[in-house]
């Protein structure tokens, strides 16, 4: 019947290559074959120079591993039964056996300093001990934090059954030592401390119960083991086995071996227990990360940026209406004002020329000039407005700079023919001062003078026409023509005043409404185009919003059926769990393992 | 061209750096402190990890028991020891004087009832000539009092069981700094349980003696010290003060026929057990083993039988084998006669972590300054270079060599030591010699058939062998 261990660990396989964990799976594997094999493999550590060399000599009574002066084991060294004494040296390229008498050379250096390829040595020897099943493997200081090698190292806690931690008698555990011991027991049912050179250290018995104290304070439920090689060995070549028994070897001895009795029944479940809770922990950590992982953020996410760009969108729409309203609001009352005061000035021009001069003389001159200058004040105007519109429609397009789109309208405004509106300025009525009218005049004003000095002189005696009245006549008939001439003069000048102010009248009209059309057009042309515009970007941001929700609901439905089978997954490693927690506890009841006699 | 003596510059350069910090109290204290350290003995630190044998050196080296001195609760304490004609103890920062008892072997500290106060540094003065030139400080174990070993001792004697990877890397961290990394001239390494080399074997000082040598030819352990040697420090002590009673004890013993006793030298338990065949009590058995250790016994009992019958011969015959006379031989070579540049150094370091701490303008080129300091320091190269001459990571011919490391002051830094002759030569003779010397190895300094590392070495001596003659001028 195959043991329930067995069961459960071949259970955390199957798990493992449910969840498409192929490194769990190699190591379970390993772990099985090790289990499987009922040799114990015993595991030395400890720090360096503390005589784990030397125990493992000691152990088996022959010196297999080398020992020595500065002498520091540099590569592991597993030692197992064989019935004739061999060696080989396994390096990564593949194994080498050489002789027995050289491989101590290759096993340790002189100065701690790994010069070799090789990654382990294995070592024969015919023992009885090792024939009843152990494996004992020699390891290079633990130097320091670094623990000893992980993985598949033949060197590595996770394939030993059991560790013989070796620390020496002249002084207490270290707190690196300790740390090692904490670290070997989360993943080792069976530690045993070794106190070496219980030979040479006058206090052995303090330092061990010192030793005990610190394990218990650590919470290390590792049984301390005082032993002295020194004393094995001497025993070995005397055959005295009082001295056998102070080495307190036999004791070492008897633990091994009862561990070894035990391996099946006590060691491999614990040892199954503790690889499948490891392994469960290992699964069940990215699954219980993604289960309080915070609901996916990337869909939600993209679905309110969406709903921003939307709403942003709203809100330019108006903005960007607003600033076209208001800028040709603003246009065509500048506009407006402009052509206003230009015309003025020319109004103010033509009053201050025709305060001097004589329309009649000057007035095809003037013409020429009134039309030269409201073409130029069209043009200026039309042409300001031009440059306006272009304006707003950049001001307009600023809006829509967020969208990268190059949405600026092509429109074009021609110059139009702007002298259709000045028209041509007709010359008013004006009467001329002719010839006859002058006689007329004259003679109408020398008549009063004529007769004024003439009755003045006939008091004198004089004639009535005498030439003092015929001067003062002529004198008179000359003021009242120059008198005549400046009024018709004046006339003439208001005249054409007004006949200017009704023409400038008559262009602003025109020009006005021109330009009032055309600022409309532009308008209306950009309002086409950018609501175009607008309505464009909306369908996208619609389509993607769109989309946006529907992955969000997809997202959502595989993320529940997703957190289902989690849970189902969840569901089963913690059945395997407990019972690999049942095959952790179970032993601990009747105190199969405890310290023998 | 020769310059200024290394502690003249320092004088100097910390005089400038007062000037430049006088604003700021921490900086100023510290290098007050530096430039009266001047006047005072050399200050050698014994450090090492727990348990590694600091307390045994100290006594070994003072020659009575006078460590350790235990805080109540395990309070880390610097004990500072130093020459002087009536022993007393102060306790500081308190700066409270402690009851000392003097007993047969050396004396005890009542720091028990010392309470109010914490104490970091006691302070003791004990009359002893091997105090004369140094002031030995007692530490608490590494990597904690790193900092205040680094910032109080001008040298180091790093003690460690076997040189293991962790020890390495504690005695890198002591050479932090660039003054430091520019002359690691400052510590020796001593292998404080040799007794202990390969189990306590009978030859264990002379095995644990060939690790240290090999030790020192590792480039690793070579960069960080000047030396590695190795000390039984219990075999030490105990032959520095031991007892009429001991002795008397150990010849009994040594008297018991052999058969009889060897099986009972097994083990420390066997020894002190109640079947022991020799007629000596078990409690002086137990004494014995503090006092010697299980190895120690064996060798004085070696000792007694090979012809060391009389306690001053066996006594003489335990301080020679323990390694205590080559530690106490390189201590003086490395340190007491280089005490200057030791100072020099410690008060340039000093400087260093004041200027990195409090960076400001003109910090720069009192750093610089300290850089050309530091790189015409010759006695630090002398030092570095008789380091690496000792442990073979430089060598020329024999004849060669042994003339190198006596010119740049192996056998002493006096001029007739370094020249090799009788002190009462006269001074023509030694200008002879010295210009002989120093055209010689010109021409090895540029001998193109030896290699760049032998080279530079050489240009060392010839600097050493110019140095010579400006003295003599």
């Amino acid at each position: 019947m195959t043991p329930t261990w067995l069961n459960v660990l071949d259970e955390t396989a199957r798990v493992c290559a449910a969840h498409g964990r192929t490194d769990l799976i190699q190591w379970v594997k390993q772990k099985r074959a090790q289990l499987v094999d009922p040799k114990l493999r015993v595991l030395v550590v400890g720090e360096p120079k503390q005589g784990k060399s030397q125990l493992v000599n000691a152990l088996i009574n022959a010196p297999v591993c080398p020992v020595g002066d500065g002498l520091t084991t540099a590569i592991p060294t597993v030692v197992r039964h064989a019935d004739e004494p061999t060696a080989t040296i396994v390096e990564e390229s593949g194994a080498a056996p050489v002789p027995i008498d050289d491989v101590a050379a290759r096993i340790s250096t002189a100065v701690s300093r790994r010069t070799d390829s090789a990654e382990y040595a294995e070592i024969g020897v015919p023992r009885g001990l090792l024939a009843a099943g152990l494996v004992l493997i020699d390891t290079p200081g633990a130097d320091g934090d670094n623990l000893p090698a992980a993985g598949s190292s033949v060197a590595a806690p996770a394939r030993a059954d059991v560790v013989i931690m070796v620390t020496d008698a002249t002084r207490e555990l270290s707190v690196t030592e300790v740390n090692l011991l904490l670290h070997v027991v989360r993943s080792h049912p069976k530690v045993v401390v070794a106190l070496t050179k219980t030979d040479i250290a006058p206090h052995w018995r303090l330092v061990a119960e010192r030793n005990r104290q610190h394990l218990a304070s650590a919470g290390i439920a590792a049984p301390l083991v005082p032993v002295s090689a020194t004393l094995r060995l001497a025993a070995a070549r005397t055959n005295d086995k009082a001295i056998n028994a102070e080495s307190g070897f036999p004791d070492l001895v008897a633990r091994l071996k009862q561990y070894l009795a035990a391996k099946n029944d006590v060691l491999a479940p614990t040892a199954v227990g503790v690889l499948t809770a490891t392994v469960i922990e290992q699964l069940a950590a990215p699954l219980r990360a993604e289960l309080s992982a915070k609901d996916s953020e990337e869909p939600m996410a993209r679905l309110y940026e969406a709903q921003r760009t939307l709403d942003e969108l709203r809100r330019c729409s108006t903005r960007w209406q607003n600033t076209l309203n208001d800028e040709m609001t603003d246009l065509m009352s500048d506009i407006e004002y402009d052509l206003r005061e230009r015309t003025r000035q020319i109004m103010r021009k033509v009053d201050d020329a025709f305060d001097a001069a004589d329309p009649l003389r000057t007035w095809e001159d003037y013409q020429a000039w009134l039309e030269k200058s409201l073409t130029e004040v069209a043009e200026s105007n039309f042409a300001w407005l031009l440059q306006r519109c272009d304006w707003i429609s950049g001001r307009v397009a600023d809006h829509f700079v967020r969208y990268e789109a190059d949405v600026v309208p092509e429109w074009q405004v021609n110059m139009p023919d702007l002298t259709r509106h000045i028209g041509t300025i007709d010359q008013p009525n004006i009467e001329r001062f002719t010839a006859a009218q002058k006689v007329f005049t004259g003679l109408r004003g020398s008549y009063g003078g004529l007769l004024m000095f003439g009755l003045a002189t006939t008091l004198a005696g004089m004639p009535l026409i005498n030439p003092i009245s015929l001067g003062a006549g002529a004198l008179f008939g000359g003021k009242t023509i120059r008198d005549e001439g400046k009024s018709l003069l004046r006339r003439r000048q208001a005249l054409a005043k007004n006949a200017t102010q009704r023409h400038i009248d008559d262009f602003f009209l025109r020009l006005n409404k021109e330009c009032k059309d055309t600022a409309r057009w532009v308008q209306r042309i950009l309002r086409d185009h950018y609501t175009s515009v607008t309505e464009q970007l909306h369908d996208a941001i619609v389509h993607s919003l769109r989309n946006a929700k529907q992955a969000a609901d997809a997202d959502a439905a595989e993320r529940n059926k997703r957190q289902m089978e989690i849970q189902q997954q969840m569901r089963r490693l913690a059945t395997l769990y407990e019972q690999a927690q049942a095959l952790t506890v179970r032993p601990e009841g009747p105190a199969v393992l405890e310290p023998v006699a | 061209m020769r310059d200024a003596p290394l502690s003249e510059s320092v004088w100097t350069l910390l005089n400038d750096a007062l000037e430049l910090y006088r604003d700021s109290r921490p900086a100023t204290d510290r290098l007050r402190h530096h430039m009266s350290r001047f006047g005072e003995p050399l200050r050698i630190a014994v450090a090492g990890p727990w348990q590694s044998g600091k307390s045994t050196l100290v006594n070994a080296l003072v020659g009575d028991e006078v460590a350790p001195i235990e805080a109540p609760g395990g309070q880390a304490v610097f004990a500072w020891y130093q020459d002087g004609t009536e022993p007393h103890a102060m306790a500081y920062p308190a700066g409270a004087e402690l009851p000392v008892t003097r007993s047969a072997q050396g004396l005890r500290v009542d720091i028990g009832r010392w309470d109010p106060a914490p104490v970091n540094d006691v302070v003791v003065t004990w009359p002893t000539r091997a105090l004369r030139h140094a002031t030995v400080i007692d530490t608490p174990p590494v990597p904690s009092a790193c900092d205040k070993i680094l910032r109080d001792a001008d040298a180091v004697l790093y003690l460690t069981r076997d040189g293991r990877g962790t020890d390495l890397h504690v005695l890198e961290w002591l050479q932090d700094g660039m003054v430091a990394k520019a002359a690691p001239v400052n510590a020796l390494m001593v292998l404080s349980r040799a007794d202990e080399t390969g189990g306590g074997r009978i030859d264990a000082l002379l095995a644990a003696r060939q690790v240290a040598r090999r030790h020192q030819r590792d480039p690793r352990i070579g960069g960080l010290c000047l030396g590695v040697v190795a000390v039984g420090g219990l075999v030490a002590l105990a032959g520095r003060v031991l007892t009429d009673t001991d002795f008397a004890a150990l010849a009994t013993l040594a008297g018991a026929p052999r058969t009889d006793v060897e099986s009972y030298l097994l083990s420390t338990d066997r020894f002190t057990g109640a079947e022991f065949p020799a007629p000596v009590g078990v409690e002086a058995r137990r004494a014995l083993l503090d006092r010697l250790g299980i190895f120690g016994v064996r060798l004085a009992m070696t000792l007694i039988r090979t012809g060391s019958d009389t306690r001053a011969k066996l006594a003489a015959e335990l301080v020679r084998r323990s390694g205590l006379t080559e530690l106490r031989e390189a201590v003086s070579r490395c340190f007491i006669e280089r005490r200057d540049a030791l100072r020099a150094r410690s008060a340039l370091a000093a400087l260093e972590s004041v200027v990195v701490a409090e960076p400001r303008s003109g910090s720069d080129a009192l750093l610089a300054e300290l850089e050309r300091v530091l790189a015409g320091a010759h006695d630090f190269r002398e030092l570095r270079l008789l380091a690496s001459l000792q442990g073979q990571r430089v060598a020329f011919e024999k004849d060669l060599t042994v003339e190198a490391r006596r010119l740049i002051g192996e056998n002493g830094t006096g001029l007739a030591a370094r020249l090799g002759v009788d002190q009462r030569a006269t001074a023509s003779e030694l200008w002879r010699l010295s210009s002989a010397a120093l055209g010689r190895w010109q021409e090895h300094s540029e001998d193109p058939l030896l290699d760049s590392d032998q080279r530079r070495a050489a240009a060392v001596v010839v600097r050493t062998c110019e140095g010579l003659l400006y003295s003599l001028s």
